[in-house]
């Protein structure tokens, strides 16, 4: 057995507010686990989509200097959000290739970059730092039956030389991770597509129609519920579900999870600390139907 | 004392624009031992060359040194006249005052001052030059070829037509390679079957052929002129001497579907087959992993029906050993697979296509087999997964071609001309239906090329549309197909019945462990590498070795048996002489010195360095010491550099002659 594994933590924006029970579900599925979490400090907004379609210093700077907090405590960084975890690699990517670049930050946010800590998704650390050994001996409860379409979005593996997390065409962590934990994941076709991200507020249509795929896809490969590892990805699947099979006349019904809320239930741990009555699609009555509740 | 003369050249004014010349001769002239120096407008002209060989007699000249251009441009030239003259030529030395001096300065005064010391270090360096007679080796005039393709039966038969034995070796059960497999051949659409086989044919009825199939190459040894090589000849469990090829045998075996290879996987053989009906030989083979015989000890059934008695359950491995003068390696290539790469594999898979998981996408060979007359189908194009006619076809090029994101940036060369022949026979067989090419660029130079790819759109209805696909998924019974229209800007999905994918040439698996034991180098894809990539294009840097069709780099056939025909032609080059003369600019060890660590043999490139035993009168041994075989050393000099105990030098470069030129500065 490794030492104990530490992290700081960026939980983000999104889960302090829509996605607060991703939050939670992290924060009591690393407790299970033993894997310390300590939120960095006064940390603030990454700047997400926004800033860096404005401004490329203040979108570096914003990462740079949430970089440059989380350095004062101990561990690797661990980020939840795919769309953070995309704006912390990719400042960490450009500051570390040019040296012009990290010396107009560094002047910027008023404090000298070490920038040699890692960055890492909580699905690198589940699947790889505690491994999924470890992660399948931690199992109580396997959620054998349970068809689950693994749903990467855009931003987990993309860019392949700025992430690294896995192949960038044929991704399987998420996969090996459910595995772990006793799912059953389905081969499906849409797992790397868009879902229009944050077009949702300004283009509903657009993302209602990418959306609809996205399900049409999980569906018909026969899943149960689609997993996922990013707020936004969460909401569009999730919360505008409804709106979709109202536009287009169909009944999906899938639940939509996040990835601790599942490795949490097959850890053992309660459905209130994993905040599944905050989902919009009811997953209760799948997770009686299988038994795993 | 010696005396020796130095020509110095202006190389009309590439050398004196920054060279004084004529300074430079004035100088050296007055440097010990130089007993005649002089400067000339083009000393490799036929007058420049007279001036030299008239000197050498009138001024009884010992030495020469030519103070020109590069060695590699015109020593031989010095040396021929030098000889002419009466000399023995390794006697005379290039001083590169041109690419090394006045190419590359541009201050006349320096560039004099640094011509000077140039020649001078030539000077000191050609008093030390010891005379050297020519190396002459024997030629064992046979020839081995490697690869039974359509590169390898042309350069069997080219030699084997001028009257020289050759030894083809196949590791298939059949010769015939990848030509054998097409349906039709661009740009002519003439059936690809009916021009092989005959030749094919002609191979097995040559008396100056030995054919070797179902053999590989265990082991080659020796050098150019005088190679042995160790065939294995894999046990068949038929005789070929005996079998006449009626085929009951393969009629009579119980076990009938295994898929053949020969087909793609798409028609079925049984344990005892021949690949294909016009194989030859046209002797089955008894495919052990599959037999019931072998695998269970029951059955027997083709031993009992066959009536001259050839299949034979005991046969065994052979080795045969063959001696040749010249080697031929025309081993082909292997298609490029989308499925998932070794892990720290240099080349990637194609993920976002499935790979390859969806039965009706598959690759452009396994469509030659869909639409040759003597295929699975019997040239009907139907679906691999229901039997189906596709009404839309979609046509995807460059796949793993020109992809370096995954790992190979060359072009295939044959994929453009391909596919539109493929839309064309799709088109001539299913006449309803549509076909779509994506394509990065049509890349057709080539005798009626351009033609045949415009015919595909202009006559046989192809739809090309300028994009990559960046993703396939099965939906119900279609497959859709995610692309890009790059010349209208706008996204592209089709719902295909069928994909074909144009995958990449890549070099036959295993093809660095041959060439390992081949002893000639490969680039990073392991393609083989021609000596000199436009002027000795089919040679290998390892003499007598030569390269023909795709082993070398992607092919098509045209150019495949041109480059054969080259090979051969190379090859009866060599047996034009009944002895072969070669420069004596090699290694030798001074036996005396040599304590036999051997480091030399481990890092001579060219497997020239042998033991040899000293022996007193007795016969007792003393020691082991190594040996450069002359004929195979390349002259290289890593093995002086290598030698702690500084007893093995090159010829003109001496560590002597080195330090002299050092000195001399």
């Amino acid at each position: 057995m490794k030492d104990k594994l530490n992290y700081s933590y960026y939980p983000g924006c999104s889960l302090h507010a829509s996605a607060g029970e991703y939050d939670l579900s992290t924060r009591e599925l690393f407790k299970q686990l033993s894997i310390g979490l300590t939120e960095v400090p006064d940390w603030f907004c990454c700047g997400a989509t926004p800033a860096h379609n404005v401004d490329e210093l203040l979108s570096l700077s914003l990462c740079a200097k949430n970089l440059e907090l989380a350095e004062q405590v101990e561990g690797d960084l661990a980020v939840a959000c795919a769309a953070c975890f995309s704006r912390l690699k990719t400042t960490q990517h450009v500051l570390a290739e040019s040296d012009v670049k990290r010396k107009q930050v560094e002047k910027a946010i008023d404090a000298p970059l070490k920038l040699d800590g890692k960055v890492k998704h909580l699905l690198e650390i589940l699947a790889r730092d505690l491994g999924l050994e470890r992660l399948a001996a931690s199992v109580k409860k396997p959620l054998a039956g349970l068809k689950v379409a693994c749903y990467y979005g855009c931003l987990l593996t993309r860019p392949p030389d700025v992430t690294n997390l896995d192949c960038v065409e044929a991704p399987t962590i998420m996969e090996d991770v459910l595995k772990a934990v006793g799912a059953e994941t389905v081969a499906w076709s849409h797992r790397m597509e868009c879902c229009g991200a944050n077009f949702t507020l300004s283009r509903p249509g657009v993302v209602i129609q990418l959306t609809n795929a996205i399900l049409e896809s999980a569906k018909e490969a026969g899943a149960d519920c689609v997993m996922v590892a990013c707020p936004l990805c969460h909401g569009n699947l999730d919360i505008r579900q409804k709106e979709i099979e109202g536009v287009y006349s169909v009944n999906y019904g899938l639940p939509v999870f996040y990835i601790t809320q599942l490795v949490g239930l097959a850890c053992g741990l309660s459905a209130d600390k994993l905040g599944l009555g905050a989902l919009i699609v009811n997953p209760m009555p799948l997770l009686k139907e299988k038994q795993l509740l | 004392m010696s005396r020796i003369g130095v020509f110095v050249c202006h190389c009309g004014e590439n050398i004196s624009r920054t060279v004084d010349v004529e300074r430079v001769a004035a100088q050296v002239g007055k440097m010990p031992g130089v007993a005649f120096a002089t400067d000339y407008k083009y000393m490799c002209s036929d007058p420049g060359q007279t001036l030299l060989k008239k000197t050498i007699q009138e001024q009884k000249l010992s030495h020469v040194v030519v103070a020109a251009c590069s060695p590699r441009m015109h020593e031989k030239t010095f040396r021929k006249a030098v000889e002419a003259a009466g000399l023995n030529p390794y006697l005379c030395e290039m001083a590169n005052i041109r690419e090394h001096c006045s190419w590359v300065h541009e201050d006349k005064q320096e560039a004099t001052a640094k011509a000077i010391e140039i020649v001078g270090m030539l000077v000191e360096r050609v008093k030390k030059n010891r005379v050297l007679p020519t190396i002459t080796v024997p030629v064992t005039k046979r020839s081995l070829v490697i690869g039974g393709g359509i590169a390898g039966i042309q350069a069997a038969l080219d030699i084997a037509d001028c009257g020289h034995e050759v030894i083809l070796v196949e590791r298939e059960p059949s010769i015939g390679g990848h030509m054998a497999q097409l349906s039709e051949t661009f740009p002519t659409l003439d059936c690809s079957q009916c021009i092989m086989t005959p030749k094919m044919v002609d191979v097995a009825n040559h008396p100056k052929i030995t054919l070797y199939s179902y053999s590989e190459i265990e082991q080659v040894d020796g050098y150019i002129g005088n190679f042995q090589v160790t065939i294995r000849r894999k046990a068949r469990s038929v005789d070929e001497d005996k079998c006449t090829g009626c085929g009951i045998c393969m009629e009579k075996c119980p076990v009938k579907k295994i898929p053949n290879k020969f087909d793609c996987n798409l028609g079925m053989r049984p344990a005892i087959y021949v690949p294909f009906p016009q194989a030859v030989p046209n002797t089955p083979v008894i495919d052990r992993d599959n037999c019931i015989k072998f695998k269970t000890g029951k059955c027997g059934l083709c031993q009992k029906v066959c009536g001259p008695g050839a299949v034979d359950y005991e046969q065994e491995d052979r080795l045969v050993v063959e001696p040749v003068g010249a080697i031929v390696v025309a081993t082909g290539f292997d298609l490029y697979t989308i499925d998932e790469k070794p892990k720290g594999s240099m080349i990637k898979g194609y993920g976002e296509f499935g790979h390859g998981k969806i039965p009706d996408v598959i690759d452009g060979m396994t469509f030659e087999r869909l639409a040759s007359a003597s295929g699975p189908t019997g040239g009907k194009i139907l679906r691999p997964s229901d039997g189906k006619e596709p009404k839309q076809i979609v046509f995807i090029q460059c796949i793993g071609s020109r992809a370096r994101e995954k790992g190979i940036s060359y072009c295939s060369k044959v994929c453009c001309m391909y596919t539109a022949k493929h839309t064309m026979l799709y088109h001539h067989k299913v006449h309803d239906g549509q076909a779509y090419v994506f394509f990065m660029d049509a890349r057709t130079p080539g005798k009626a090329y351009d033609e045949f790819w415009r015919r595909s759109i202009e006559e046989e209805e192809a739809v090309y549309i300028r994009g990559m696909v960046s993703r396939l998924y099965q939906k119900g019974d279609k497959i859709v197909v995610m692309g890009s229209d790059i010349a209208v800007g706008v996204q592209v999905e089709i719902e295909a019945d069928m994909v074909v994918l144009a995958t990449a040439i890549q070099p036959r698996t295993g093809a660095d462990s041959l060439a390992q034991k081949l002893g000639i180098s490969y680039d990073k894809y392991n393609f083989y590498s021609e000596a000199h990539a436009k002027l000795r294009p089919v040679e290998c840097a390892t003499a007598g070795i030569y390269l023909a069709g795709a082993c070398q780099g992607p092919k098509d056939i045209p150019d495949t048996v041109s480059q054969a025909s080259a090979a051969a032609a190379k090859v009866m080059t060599l047996f034009a002489k009944d002895k072969l003369e070669r420069e004596p600019i090699v290694a030798r060890v001074k036996e005396a010195g040599c304590v036999g660590c051997f480091a030399c043999k481990k890092v001579c490139a060219y497997g020239a360095v042998e033991e040899k035993e000293i022996r007193d009168r007795q016969g007792n041994l003393i020691k082991v010491v190594a040996y450069v075989n002359p004929g195979v050393c390349g002259g290289c000099g890593t093995c002086q550099a290598t030698c702690p105990s500084k007893s093995v030098e090159l010829d003109g470069y001496t560590d002597e002659q080195i330090v002299a030129m050092i000195e001399a500065l």
